[in-house]
Protein backbone atom coordinates (compact mmCIF):
# COMPACT_ATOMS: atom_id res chain seq x y z
CA UNK A 1 0.00 0.00 0.00
CA UNK A 2 2.49 2.37 0.91
CA UNK A 3 4.03 1.97 -2.89
CA UNK A 4 0.69 3.33 -4.17
CA UNK A 5 1.42 6.65 -2.10
CA UNK A 6 5.09 6.34 -3.03
CA UNK A 7 4.58 5.70 -6.77
CA UNK A 8 1.82 8.32 -6.99
CA UNK A 9 3.87 11.13 -5.69
CA UNK A 10 7.25 9.77 -7.63
CA UNK A 11 5.42 10.33 -10.96
CA UNK A 12 2.74 13.14 -10.31
CA UNK A 13 3.96 15.24 -13.18
CA UNK A 14 3.40 12.46 -15.29
CA UNK A 15 -0.14 11.52 -14.22
CA UNK A 16 -1.03 15.04 -14.55
CA UNK A 17 0.02 15.22 -18.26
CA UNK A 18 -1.70 12.13 -19.05
CA UNK A 19 -4.32 13.74 -17.29
CA UNK A 20 -4.56 16.48 -18.95
CA UNK A 21 -3.78 14.95 -22.35
CA UNK A 22 -6.71 12.79 -22.05
CA UNK A 23 -8.96 16.01 -20.84
CA UNK A 24 -7.42 17.60 -24.10
CA UNK A 25 -8.16 14.80 -26.92
CA UNK A 26 -11.54 14.19 -25.36
CA UNK A 27 -12.33 17.72 -26.39
CA UNK A 28 -10.37 18.39 -29.09
CA UNK A 29 -11.83 19.68 -32.69
CA UNK A 30 -15.19 19.88 -30.85
CA UNK A 31 -16.40 23.27 -31.18
CA UNK A 32 -17.59 23.97 -27.35
CA UNK A 33 -14.08 22.38 -26.51
CA UNK A 34 -14.54 22.19 -22.68
CA UNK A 35 -17.80 23.34 -21.85
CA UNK A 36 -19.22 20.10 -23.01
CA UNK A 37 -17.68 19.40 -19.57
CA UNK A 38 -20.40 21.68 -18.31
CA UNK A 39 -22.92 20.99 -20.80
CA UNK A 40 -22.87 17.18 -20.42
CA UNK A 41 -24.45 16.79 -16.42
CA UNK A 42 -26.55 19.98 -18.00
CA UNK A 43 -28.74 18.33 -20.80
CA UNK A 44 -28.65 14.75 -19.18
CA UNK A 45 -30.21 16.70 -15.95
CA UNK A 46 -32.68 18.24 -18.09
CA UNK A 47 -33.88 15.26 -19.75
CA UNK A 48 -33.91 13.15 -16.11
CA UNK A 49 -35.87 16.43 -14.62
CA UNK A 50 -38.26 15.94 -17.60
CA UNK A 51 -39.12 12.07 -17.09
CA UNK A 52 -38.56 11.74 -13.62
CA UNK A 53 -39.89 15.31 -12.56
CA UNK A 54 -42.59 15.70 -14.63
CA UNK A 55 -43.87 12.38 -16.34
CA UNK A 56 -43.00 10.10 -13.67
CA UNK A 57 -44.10 12.67 -11.06
CA UNK A 58 -41.37 11.99 -8.56
CA UNK A 59 -42.41 14.97 -5.83
CA UNK A 60 -39.69 16.78 -4.57
CA UNK A 61 -38.99 20.46 -4.63
CA UNK A 62 -36.45 21.39 -6.59
CA UNK A 63 -36.56 18.06 -8.07
CA UNK A 64 -33.18 18.85 -10.77
CA UNK A 65 -31.05 20.15 -7.51
CA UNK A 66 -32.35 16.57 -5.77
CA UNK A 67 -30.94 14.63 -9.14
CA UNK A 68 -28.38 16.58 -9.72
CA UNK A 69 -26.40 16.57 -6.53
CA UNK A 70 -25.98 12.92 -6.51
CA UNK A 71 -25.88 12.52 -10.54
CA UNK A 72 -22.85 14.47 -10.99
CA UNK A 73 -20.70 12.17 -8.18
CA UNK A 74 -22.65 9.53 -10.15
CA UNK A 75 -21.53 10.24 -13.45
CA UNK A 76 -18.20 10.85 -12.17
CA UNK A 77 -17.41 7.40 -11.02
CA UNK A 78 -19.33 5.40 -14.20
CA UNK A 79 -17.51 7.74 -16.61
CA UNK A 80 -14.15 6.69 -14.48
CA UNK A 81 -15.00 3.28 -14.61
CA UNK A 82 -15.36 3.39 -18.61
CA UNK A 83 -12.06 5.43 -18.85
CA UNK A 84 -9.52 3.40 -16.77
CA UNK A 85 -10.95 -0.30 -17.59
CA UNK A 86 -9.21 0.36 -20.88
CA UNK A 87 -6.46 2.07 -19.51
CA UNK A 88 -3.90 -0.52 -19.61
CA UNK A 89 -5.34 -2.30 -22.66
CA UNK A 90 -5.14 1.12 -24.14
CA UNK A 91 -1.83 1.88 -23.93
CA UNK A 92 -1.04 -1.69 -24.32
CA UNK A 93 2.26 -0.55 -26.96
CA UNK A 94 3.65 1.67 -24.83
CA UNK A 95 4.10 -0.49 -22.05
CA UNK A 96 5.38 -3.38 -24.44
CA UNK A 97 8.05 -0.47 -25.50
CA UNK A 98 9.10 1.63 -22.22
CA UNK A 99 9.04 0.60 -19.05
CA UNK A 100 6.53 2.99 -17.12
CA UNK A 101 4.92 2.49 -13.63
CA UNK A 102 1.58 0.79 -14.98
CA UNK A 103 -0.39 2.14 -12.02
CA UNK A 104 0.05 6.01 -13.55
CA UNK A 105 -2.71 5.13 -16.42
CA UNK A 106 -6.10 4.10 -14.26
CA UNK A 107 -4.46 6.97 -11.81
CA UNK A 108 -4.44 9.72 -14.37
CA UNK A 109 -7.67 8.42 -16.10
CA UNK A 110 -9.09 8.90 -12.10
CA UNK A 111 -7.92 12.38 -12.21
CA UNK A 112 -8.79 13.28 -15.19
CA UNK A 113 -12.50 12.35 -14.30
CA UNK A 114 -11.87 14.49 -11.19
CA UNK A 115 -11.34 17.83 -13.19
CA UNK A 116 -14.16 17.04 -15.22
CA UNK A 117 -16.33 16.33 -12.25
CA UNK A 118 -14.98 19.86 -10.59
CA UNK A 119 -16.03 21.54 -13.54
CA UNK A 120 -19.40 19.81 -13.73
CA UNK A 121 -20.35 21.46 -10.29
CA UNK A 122 -20.52 24.70 -11.88
CA UNK A 123 -24.38 24.09 -13.58
CA UNK A 124 -25.01 23.26 -10.23
CA UNK A 125 -24.07 26.17 -8.80
CA UNK A 126 -25.76 28.25 -11.28
CA UNK A 127 -28.76 25.96 -11.22
CA UNK A 128 -28.71 26.94 -7.29
CA UNK A 129 -28.17 30.59 -7.74
CA UNK A 130 -31.01 30.67 -10.62
CA UNK A 131 -33.86 28.84 -8.57
CA UNK A 132 -33.11 30.83 -5.21
CA UNK A 133 -32.09 26.92 -3.44
CA UNK A 134 -31.46 28.09 0.13
CA UNK A 135 -27.94 27.87 0.96
CA UNK A 136 -26.66 25.14 3.65
CA UNK A 137 -23.57 25.47 5.73
CA UNK A 138 -23.59 21.86 5.42
CA UNK A 139 -21.55 22.23 1.92
CA UNK A 140 -18.65 23.00 3.62
CA UNK A 141 -18.99 19.28 4.73
CA UNK A 142 -18.62 17.84 1.01
CA UNK A 143 -15.16 17.34 0.81
CA UNK A 144 -15.38 14.08 2.85
CA UNK A 145 -17.95 12.36 0.69
CA UNK A 146 -15.56 13.38 -1.87
CA UNK A 147 -12.71 11.42 -0.21
CA UNK A 148 -14.92 8.17 -0.52
CA UNK A 149 -16.02 8.69 -3.90
CA UNK A 150 -12.60 9.41 -4.42
CA UNK A 151 -11.22 6.26 -3.34
CA UNK A 152 -14.02 4.05 -3.63
CA UNK A 153 -13.48 4.86 -7.67
CA UNK A 154 -9.98 5.05 -7.71
CA UNK A 155 -9.96 1.32 -6.16
CA UNK A 156 -12.52 0.17 -8.62
CA UNK A 157 -10.15 1.49 -11.49
CA UNK A 158 -7.45 -0.55 -10.49
CA UNK A 159 -9.65 -3.81 -10.22
CA UNK A 160 -11.70 -3.45 -13.60
CA UNK A 161 -8.17 -1.70 -15.54
CA UNK A 162 -5.90 -5.21 -14.30
CA UNK A 163 -9.07 -7.59 -14.51
CA UNK A 164 -9.29 -6.34 -18.01
CA UNK A 165 -5.81 -7.38 -19.63
CA UNK A 166 -6.81 -10.93 -19.30
CA UNK A 167 -10.82 -11.00 -20.01
CA UNK A 168 -12.01 -8.54 -22.72
CA UNK A 169 -15.63 -8.88 -21.42
CA UNK A 170 -14.93 -6.56 -19.02
CA UNK A 171 -14.97 -3.46 -21.00
CA UNK A 172 -18.16 -4.91 -22.14
CA UNK A 173 -19.89 -6.18 -19.22
CA UNK A 174 -18.70 -3.20 -17.02
CA UNK A 175 -21.33 -1.49 -19.50
CA UNK A 176 -24.51 -3.38 -18.31
CA UNK A 177 -23.09 -2.96 -14.65
CA UNK A 178 -23.28 0.51 -15.00
CA UNK A 179 -26.09 1.02 -15.54
CA UNK A 180 -28.08 -2.06 -13.56
CA UNK A 181 -26.41 -0.17 -10.79
CA UNK A 182 -27.39 3.20 -11.64
CA UNK A 183 -30.67 2.12 -11.46
CA UNK A 184 -30.36 0.31 -8.03
CA UNK A 185 -28.70 3.36 -6.38
CA UNK A 186 -30.43 5.98 -5.15
CA UNK A 187 -29.61 8.40 -7.47
CA UNK A 188 -33.14 9.41 -9.24
CA UNK A 189 -34.90 8.57 -6.15
CA UNK A 190 -34.23 8.74 -2.64
CA UNK A 191 -33.52 5.98 -0.31
CA UNK A 192 -37.19 5.70 1.58
CA UNK A 193 -38.32 5.15 -1.84
CA UNK A 194 -37.16 1.68 -1.65
CA UNK A 195 -39.73 -1.09 -0.58
CA UNK A 196 -38.98 -2.28 3.04
CA UNK A 197 -39.27 -5.42 1.97
CA UNK A 198 -35.79 -4.81 0.45
CA UNK A 199 -34.32 -2.26 2.49
CA UNK A 200 -31.15 -4.92 3.56
CA UNK A 201 -30.60 -5.83 0.41
CA UNK A 202 -30.14 -1.85 -0.92
CA UNK A 203 -27.71 -0.90 2.01
CA UNK A 204 -25.23 -4.16 0.61
CA UNK A 205 -25.05 -1.44 -1.84
CA UNK A 206 -21.71 0.63 -1.40
CA UNK A 207 -22.62 3.08 -3.68
CA UNK A 208 -25.33 4.42 -0.90
CA UNK A 209 -22.75 5.08 1.40
CA UNK A 210 -20.73 6.62 -1.13
CA UNK A 211 -23.12 8.93 -2.51
CA UNK A 212 -25.47 9.42 0.67
CA UNK A 213 -23.69 12.78 2.33
CA UNK A 214 -23.83 14.44 -1.32
CA UNK A 215 -27.58 14.23 -1.49
CA UNK A 216 -28.06 15.34 2.73
CA UNK A 217 -24.98 17.79 2.43
CA UNK A 218 -26.35 19.38 -0.67
CA UNK A 219 -29.84 19.11 -0.76
CA UNK A 220 -31.37 18.62 2.48
CA UNK A 221 -28.68 20.80 4.32
CA UNK A 222 -28.00 18.09 7.02
CA UNK A 223 -24.89 16.09 8.00
CA UNK A 224 -25.10 12.31 7.47
CA UNK A 225 -25.06 10.10 10.36
CA UNK A 226 -21.82 9.25 12.17
CA UNK A 227 -21.96 5.52 11.34
CA UNK A 228 -22.91 6.41 7.11
CA UNK A 229 -19.85 8.38 7.27
CA UNK A 230 -18.07 5.83 8.21
CA UNK A 231 -19.40 3.25 5.81
CA UNK A 232 -18.79 6.06 3.53
CA UNK A 233 -14.68 6.19 4.38
CA UNK A 234 -14.98 2.57 4.88
CA UNK A 235 -16.22 1.57 1.54
CA UNK A 236 -13.16 3.88 0.09
CA UNK A 237 -10.29 2.72 1.59
CA UNK A 238 -11.71 -0.95 1.13
CA UNK A 239 -12.24 -0.57 -2.21
CA UNK A 240 -8.34 0.82 -2.84
CA UNK A 241 -6.80 -1.73 -0.79
CA UNK A 242 -8.50 -4.71 -2.84
CA UNK A 243 -8.19 -2.58 -6.02
CA UNK A 244 -4.48 -1.84 -5.52
CA UNK A 245 -4.05 -5.32 -4.29
CA UNK A 246 -5.07 -6.59 -7.22
CA UNK A 247 -3.62 -4.46 -9.91
CA UNK A 248 0.12 -5.17 -7.77
CA UNK A 249 -0.19 -8.79 -7.75
CA UNK A 250 -0.46 -8.81 -11.84
CA UNK A 251 1.09 -5.63 -13.24
CA UNK A 252 4.43 -7.48 -14.36
CA UNK A 253 2.43 -9.58 -16.31
CA UNK A 254 0.23 -7.22 -18.66
CA UNK A 255 2.53 -6.68 -21.01
CA UNK A 256 2.48 -10.79 -21.92
CA UNK A 257 -1.72 -10.12 -23.00
CA UNK A 258 -2.28 -6.48 -23.77
CA UNK B 1 24.61 6.12 -7.18
CA UNK B 2 26.44 3.22 -6.47
CA UNK B 3 29.63 3.09 -8.44
CA UNK B 4 29.84 -0.25 -10.27
CA UNK B 5 32.12 -0.90 -13.37
CA UNK B 6 29.33 -2.64 -15.04
CA UNK B 7 26.09 -1.00 -16.92
CA UNK B 8 24.44 -4.49 -17.34
CA UNK B 9 24.85 -7.94 -15.83
CA UNK B 10 22.90 -10.93 -17.30
CA UNK B 11 23.39 -14.11 -15.32
CA UNK B 12 21.28 -17.19 -16.52
CA UNK B 13 18.68 -15.10 -17.63
CA UNK B 14 15.75 -17.13 -19.29
CA UNK B 15 12.22 -15.46 -20.72
CA UNK B 16 9.54 -17.97 -21.43
CA UNK B 17 6.44 -17.05 -23.39
CA UNK B 18 3.38 -18.65 -23.72
CA UNK B 19 2.02 -18.98 -27.23
CA UNK B 20 -0.73 -16.95 -27.74
CA UNK B 21 -3.25 -18.45 -29.89
CA UNK B 22 -3.36 -20.85 -26.80
CA UNK B 23 -4.56 -18.66 -24.42
CA UNK B 24 -7.99 -17.69 -23.67
CA UNK B 25 -8.91 -14.47 -24.47
CA UNK B 26 -12.30 -14.23 -23.72
CA UNK B 27 -14.43 -15.93 -20.97
CA UNK B 28 -16.56 -17.62 -23.31
CA UNK B 29 -12.83 -18.98 -24.56
CA UNK B 30 -12.28 -19.60 -20.87
CA UNK B 31 -15.36 -21.99 -20.32
CA UNK B 32 -14.96 -23.40 -23.46
CA UNK B 33 -11.61 -25.00 -22.15
CA UNK B 34 -12.60 -25.47 -18.60
CA UNK B 35 -15.52 -27.92 -19.98
CA UNK B 36 -12.78 -29.97 -22.31
CA UNK B 37 -11.35 -30.24 -19.65
CA UNK B 38 -7.74 -29.34 -21.68
CA UNK B 39 -6.11 -26.41 -21.27
CA UNK B 40 -3.42 -26.68 -23.65
CA UNK B 41 -0.84 -24.30 -23.85
CA UNK B 42 2.68 -24.39 -25.32
CA UNK B 43 5.59 -22.51 -23.19
CA UNK B 44 8.58 -21.39 -25.39
CA UNK B 45 11.41 -19.95 -24.13
CA UNK B 46 12.56 -16.83 -26.67
CA UNK B 47 15.86 -16.89 -24.28
CA UNK B 48 17.64 -19.62 -23.21
CA UNK B 49 20.55 -18.93 -20.28
CA UNK B 50 21.49 -15.93 -21.21
CA UNK B 51 24.73 -14.33 -19.02
CA UNK B 52 26.80 -11.54 -20.35
CA UNK B 53 28.20 -8.67 -18.35
CA UNK B 54 28.81 -4.98 -20.29
CA UNK B 55 31.26 -2.93 -18.56
CA UNK B 56 30.21 1.00 -18.83
CA UNK B 57 31.30 2.89 -21.72
CA UNK B 58 30.88 -0.18 -23.94
CA UNK B 59 29.28 0.09 -27.15
CA UNK B 60 27.90 -3.20 -27.80
CA UNK B 61 25.89 -4.60 -30.72
CA UNK B 62 23.25 -7.87 -30.69
CA UNK B 63 23.29 -9.63 -33.64
CA UNK B 64 21.59 -12.56 -35.42
CA UNK B 65 19.22 -13.75 -37.65
CA UNK B 66 15.02 -12.67 -36.99
CA UNK B 67 13.23 -13.90 -34.08
CA UNK B 68 16.34 -15.12 -32.64
CA UNK B 69 15.72 -13.19 -29.47
CA UNK B 70 17.81 -9.44 -29.73
CA UNK B 71 14.55 -7.46 -29.26
CA UNK B 72 13.25 -9.89 -26.36
CA UNK B 73 17.21 -9.19 -24.86
CA UNK B 74 16.75 -5.96 -25.30
CA UNK B 75 13.28 -5.23 -23.80
CA UNK B 76 14.63 -7.70 -20.66
CA UNK B 77 17.48 -4.69 -20.13
CA UNK B 78 14.89 -1.88 -20.78
CA UNK B 79 12.30 -3.38 -18.00
CA UNK B 80 9.70 -4.62 -20.07
CA UNK B 81 9.65 -7.71 -19.55
CA UNK B 82 10.48 -9.03 -16.21
CA UNK B 83 12.66 -12.29 -17.04
CA UNK B 84 11.23 -16.08 -16.36
CA UNK B 85 14.14 -16.95 -14.46
CA UNK B 86 17.84 -15.57 -13.30
CA UNK B 87 19.19 -11.90 -12.39
CA UNK B 88 19.24 -9.11 -14.54
CA UNK B 89 21.19 -6.10 -13.36
CA UNK B 90 20.98 -2.70 -14.50
CA UNK B 91 23.15 0.22 -13.45
CA UNK B 92 22.08 3.75 -14.52
CA UNK B 93 19.24 5.47 -16.38
CA UNK B 94 17.84 4.09 -19.54
CA UNK B 95 16.14 5.33 -22.47
CA UNK B 96 15.26 3.09 -25.13
CA UNK B 97 14.68 3.78 -28.30
CA UNK B 98 12.96 0.84 -29.60
CA UNK B 99 10.20 1.81 -31.76
CA UNK B 100 10.27 5.66 -31.61
CA UNK B 101 7.58 7.73 -30.94
CA UNK B 102 6.07 5.14 -28.42
CA UNK B 103 3.84 7.21 -26.43
CA UNK B 104 3.47 9.92 -29.20
CA UNK B 105 -0.56 10.83 -29.43
CA UNK B 106 -0.99 12.31 -32.37
CA UNK B 107 -3.72 14.87 -31.33
CA UNK B 108 -1.51 16.70 -29.55
CA UNK B 109 1.39 19.65 -30.56
CA UNK B 110 5.08 18.75 -30.93
CA UNK B 111 5.81 20.89 -28.02
CA UNK B 112 2.99 18.51 -26.12
CA UNK B 113 4.53 15.53 -27.04
CA UNK B 114 7.61 16.21 -25.82
CA UNK B 115 6.70 17.27 -22.26
CA UNK B 116 4.27 13.77 -22.20
CA UNK B 117 7.38 11.64 -23.81
CA UNK B 118 10.01 13.51 -21.64
CA UNK B 119 7.76 12.51 -18.47
CA UNK B 120 7.35 8.79 -20.00
CA UNK B 121 11.09 8.30 -20.41
CA UNK B 122 11.26 9.47 -16.77
CA UNK B 123 12.85 13.09 -16.85
CA UNK B 124 11.27 16.04 -14.92
CA UNK B 125 9.16 18.45 -16.00
CA UNK B 126 11.92 21.22 -15.52
CA UNK B 127 14.43 18.57 -17.13
CA UNK B 128 11.61 18.60 -20.20
CA UNK B 129 11.84 22.26 -20.16
CA UNK B 130 15.32 22.58 -19.98
CA UNK B 131 15.93 20.56 -22.80
CA UNK B 132 13.27 21.71 -25.18
CA UNK B 133 14.65 24.40 -27.39
CA UNK B 134 17.51 21.46 -28.16
CA UNK B 135 15.16 19.10 -28.97
CA UNK B 136 13.46 21.45 -31.31
CA UNK B 137 16.07 22.33 -32.69
CA UNK B 138 17.49 18.48 -32.81
CA UNK B 139 14.59 17.64 -34.66
CA UNK B 140 14.97 20.62 -37.55
CA UNK B 141 11.13 21.17 -37.38
CA UNK B 142 10.81 24.46 -36.76
CA UNK B 143 6.94 26.28 -36.76
CA UNK B 144 5.71 22.38 -37.04
CA UNK B 145 6.39 21.85 -33.71
CA UNK B 146 2.87 23.96 -32.27
CA UNK B 147 0.93 21.73 -34.92
CA UNK B 148 -0.92 18.50 -33.83
CA UNK B 149 1.83 15.42 -34.50
CA UNK B 150 -0.53 13.93 -37.21
CA UNK B 151 0.15 16.68 -39.94
CA UNK B 152 3.50 15.95 -39.66
CA UNK B 153 5.30 13.64 -42.56
CA UNK B 154 6.89 10.48 -41.68
CA UNK B 155 10.52 11.51 -41.33
CA UNK B 156 9.37 14.60 -39.23
CA UNK B 157 7.98 12.54 -36.91
CA UNK B 158 11.14 10.26 -36.66
CA UNK B 159 13.31 13.07 -35.81
CA UNK B 160 11.15 14.65 -33.25
CA UNK B 161 10.75 10.75 -31.65
CA UNK B 162 14.88 10.26 -32.00
CA UNK B 163 15.44 13.71 -30.75
CA UNK B 164 13.46 13.24 -27.20
CA UNK B 165 14.99 9.84 -26.77
CA UNK B 166 18.94 11.31 -27.30
CA UNK B 167 18.29 14.63 -25.81
CA UNK B 168 17.02 12.49 -21.95
CA UNK B 169 20.78 11.90 -21.91
CA UNK B 170 20.55 8.67 -20.28
CA UNK B 171 23.73 6.74 -18.92
CA UNK B 172 22.38 3.51 -21.04
CA UNK B 173 21.03 4.00 -24.90
CA UNK B 174 19.49 0.95 -26.50
CA UNK B 175 19.01 1.49 -30.43
CA UNK B 176 16.81 -1.34 -32.19
CA UNK B 177 17.14 -0.65 -36.17
CA UNK B 178 16.23 2.91 -35.75
CA UNK B 179 19.28 4.17 -37.78
CA UNK B 180 17.41 4.24 -40.92
CA UNK B 181 15.65 7.64 -39.11
CA UNK B 182 15.55 10.58 -41.76
CA UNK B 183 17.56 11.23 -45.05
CA UNK B 184 20.92 11.31 -45.40
CA UNK B 185 21.63 14.32 -43.64
CA UNK B 186 20.09 13.76 -40.19
CA UNK B 187 21.12 10.61 -40.06
CA UNK B 188 24.95 11.60 -40.05
CA UNK B 189 23.58 14.00 -37.62
CA UNK B 190 22.17 10.70 -35.65
CA UNK B 191 25.94 9.20 -36.09
CA UNK B 192 27.62 12.32 -34.69
CA UNK B 193 25.08 12.64 -31.92
CA UNK B 194 25.48 8.55 -30.93
CA UNK B 195 29.91 8.96 -31.02
CA UNK B 196 29.85 11.92 -28.97
CA UNK B 197 27.37 9.47 -27.01
CA UNK B 198 30.29 7.49 -26.67
CA UNK B 199 32.70 9.67 -26.31
CA UNK B 200 31.23 10.55 -22.68
CA UNK B 201 31.77 7.17 -22.06
CA UNK B 202 28.27 5.95 -21.64
CA UNK B 203 27.10 2.92 -22.77
CA UNK B 204 24.82 2.06 -25.79
CA UNK B 205 23.70 -1.15 -26.85
CA UNK B 206 23.00 -1.40 -30.39
CA UNK B 207 20.97 -3.68 -32.57
CA UNK B 208 21.16 -3.75 -36.67
CA UNK B 209 21.07 -5.94 -39.79
CA UNK B 210 23.46 -3.63 -41.39
CA UNK B 211 26.90 -5.24 -40.34
CA UNK B 212 28.92 -1.91 -41.51
CA UNK B 213 27.53 0.12 -39.04
CA UNK B 214 28.29 -2.52 -36.36
CA UNK B 215 31.53 -2.77 -37.31
CA UNK B 216 31.62 0.84 -37.29
CA UNK B 217 30.26 2.21 -33.82
CA UNK B 218 30.83 -1.08 -31.76
CA UNK B 219 33.75 -2.69 -29.50
CA UNK B 220 32.02 -6.19 -29.25
CA UNK B 221 29.54 -7.65 -30.82
CA UNK B 222 27.18 -10.66 -29.41
CA UNK B 223 25.60 -13.12 -31.28
CA UNK B 224 22.17 -14.94 -30.31
CA UNK B 225 20.73 -18.07 -32.32
CA UNK B 226 17.74 -19.08 -31.16
CA UNK B 227 17.37 -17.29 -27.72
CA UNK B 228 20.73 -18.40 -26.78
CA UNK B 229 24.31 -16.73 -27.17
CA UNK B 230 26.46 -18.35 -29.62
CA UNK B 231 29.34 -15.76 -29.85
CA UNK B 232 30.53 -12.77 -27.67
CA UNK B 233 33.81 -11.21 -29.12
CA UNK B 234 35.58 -9.00 -31.53
CA UNK B 235 33.13 -7.48 -34.11
CA UNK B 236 35.36 -9.14 -36.97
CA UNK B 237 35.07 -12.66 -35.50
CA UNK B 238 31.42 -12.60 -34.81
CA UNK B 239 30.47 -11.18 -37.78
CA UNK B 240 32.31 -14.34 -39.72
CA UNK B 241 30.63 -16.39 -37.35
CA UNK B 242 27.47 -14.65 -38.20
CA UNK B 243 27.99 -15.01 -42.24
CA UNK B 244 28.80 -18.69 -41.56
CA UNK B 245 25.40 -19.02 -39.85
CA UNK B 246 23.73 -17.48 -42.83
CA UNK B 247 25.43 -19.24 -45.62
CA UNK B 248 24.40 -22.27 -43.79
CA UNK B 249 21.39 -21.44 -43.66
CA UNK B 250 20.82 -21.00 -47.69
CA UNK B 251 22.91 -23.97 -48.02
CA UNK B 252 20.68 -26.44 -46.00
CA UNK B 253 17.20 -25.17 -45.75
CA UNK B 254 15.17 -25.91 -43.06
CA UNK B 255 13.22 -29.64 -43.89
CA UNK B 256 10.30 -30.65 -41.78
Amino acid sequence: MGALFRDTYRYRELIWALALKELRVRYKRSVLGFLWALLNPALLMLVLTLVFGTIMRFSAPHYSIFLLSVLLPWTFFSQSLAYSVESIVGNGELLKKVRVARLVFPIAAVVSNIINFLLSTIPLALLILVTRFPFHWTWLYLPIPMMGLFLFTLGAAFFFAAVNVYYRDVSHIIQVLLSAWFYFSPVIYSVDFMPAKYQWLFHLNPMLYVLNGFRLGIYYGQLPSLQSTAMCLLCGVLSVVIGFTVFRRYENSFVYYV
Amino acid sequence: MVDNQYSIEFDDVVQQFRRITERPDTLREVFAKIRRRRINYQDFEAVKHVSFRISKGEVVGLIGRNGSGKSTILKIIAGVYTPTSGSVQVHGTIAPLIELGAGFHHELTGRENILLNGLLLGLTKREVGEREAQIIAFAELGDFIDSPIKQYSSGMYMRLAFSVAIEVDPDILIIDEILGVGDAGFQQKCFDRIQRFRDAGKTIILVSHAMDNMRKFCSRLILVHNGALLEDGAPDYVIDRYEELIGQRARMPVRK
